[in-house]
């Protein structure tokens, strides 16, 4: 089984550590772990990671959208702090068809909202929706508890 | 060779921002605005070989008395801008042919 992790701008400090713990944890699970991102995100990953010990395959986002294909992947997990990254997840999630999950997180909690009403308005992905910055505690806790929901709808 | 819309805006001047580094729904106003009219398509439907990235129904504005179309255009670090650029008629009749009811 085949999971898609999708980064966004790496400006958020949560997202890097996050994007690491995501990836360590479905490989745990079994699952083989693809993280797309833009090369600045996969900069910050390779300097944390430098044996690739948690992140087995970094992937151009742009790259893999242009030959993205139906059912490519089988779980495919969004980081969602910015508009844009909202939008990318959309798209991917069209795409795909698959089962979803966005971790959506601001400081700001009316941009949050927003990000928040975007993605409920154009998905049925499972949602994470947590006021984190410095802090990837939060979004880690709902994260695990969502994943496992999620895991236990694919076993279904 | 098709064309390919990242290539076109590196290395071409001719074409026109409208709104840069914004939100895609703004972006989808000023489309809706500018535009003599508008289809929409997918997210994820190709118009000038590249996807469209944003939030169904994603709309593609058609100038046709300057021969142009507007597309936002979607960067993860540089949000959402919405461009105008020249099309052939031929690009203009693939929009036509992708488009979805709102």
């Amino acid at each position: 089984m085949k999971a898609l992790i999708l980064l966004g701008c790496p400006e958020s400090p949560s997202q890097t550590p996050m994007a690491n713990y995501v990836s360590w944890k479905l490989s745990n699970l079994g699952w083989d772990v693809s993280v797309a991102s833009t090369p600045a995100a996969s900069k910050l990953l390779e300097v944390g990671d430098p044996n690739n010990q948690y992140i087995k395959n970094k992937i151009d986002i742009d790259s893999t959208l242009n030959t993205l294909e139906e059912g490519q992947f089988d779980l495919l997990i969004g980081f969602v702090s910015k508009d844009a990254a909202a939008s990318y997840f959309v798209t991917f999630y069209h795409i795909l068809k698959i089962k979803a999950l966005a971790l959506i997180f601001e400081k700001d909690l009316d941009v949050l909202e927003d990000l928040t009403n975007i993605v409920r308005e154009s998905t049925d992905a499972e949602m994470v929706s947590v006021k984190a910055y410095h802090n990837p505690t939060p979004l880690k806790v709902k994260f695990n508890k969502s994943l496992d929901k999620l895991l236990g709808n694919v076993r279904d | 060779m098709s064309f390919c819309l990242e290539t076109y805006l590196q290395q071409s001047e001719d074409y026109e921002v409208l709104l840069a580094k914004s939100g895609f729904k703004e972006c989808a106003k000023i489309i809706n605005e500018k535009a003599e009219k508008v289809f929409y398509v997918n997210p994820g439907d190709k118009v000038l070989g590249a996807r469209l990235i944003g939030i169904p129904p994603i709309p593609v504005g058609i100038c046709p008395s300057k021969g142009t179309i507007i597309i936002s255009y979607t960067k993860p670090c540089h949000g959402t801008a919405a461009i105008e650029i020249p099309v052939k008629n031929e690009d203009i009749e693939s929009i036509k042919e992708i488009a979805i009811k709102k």
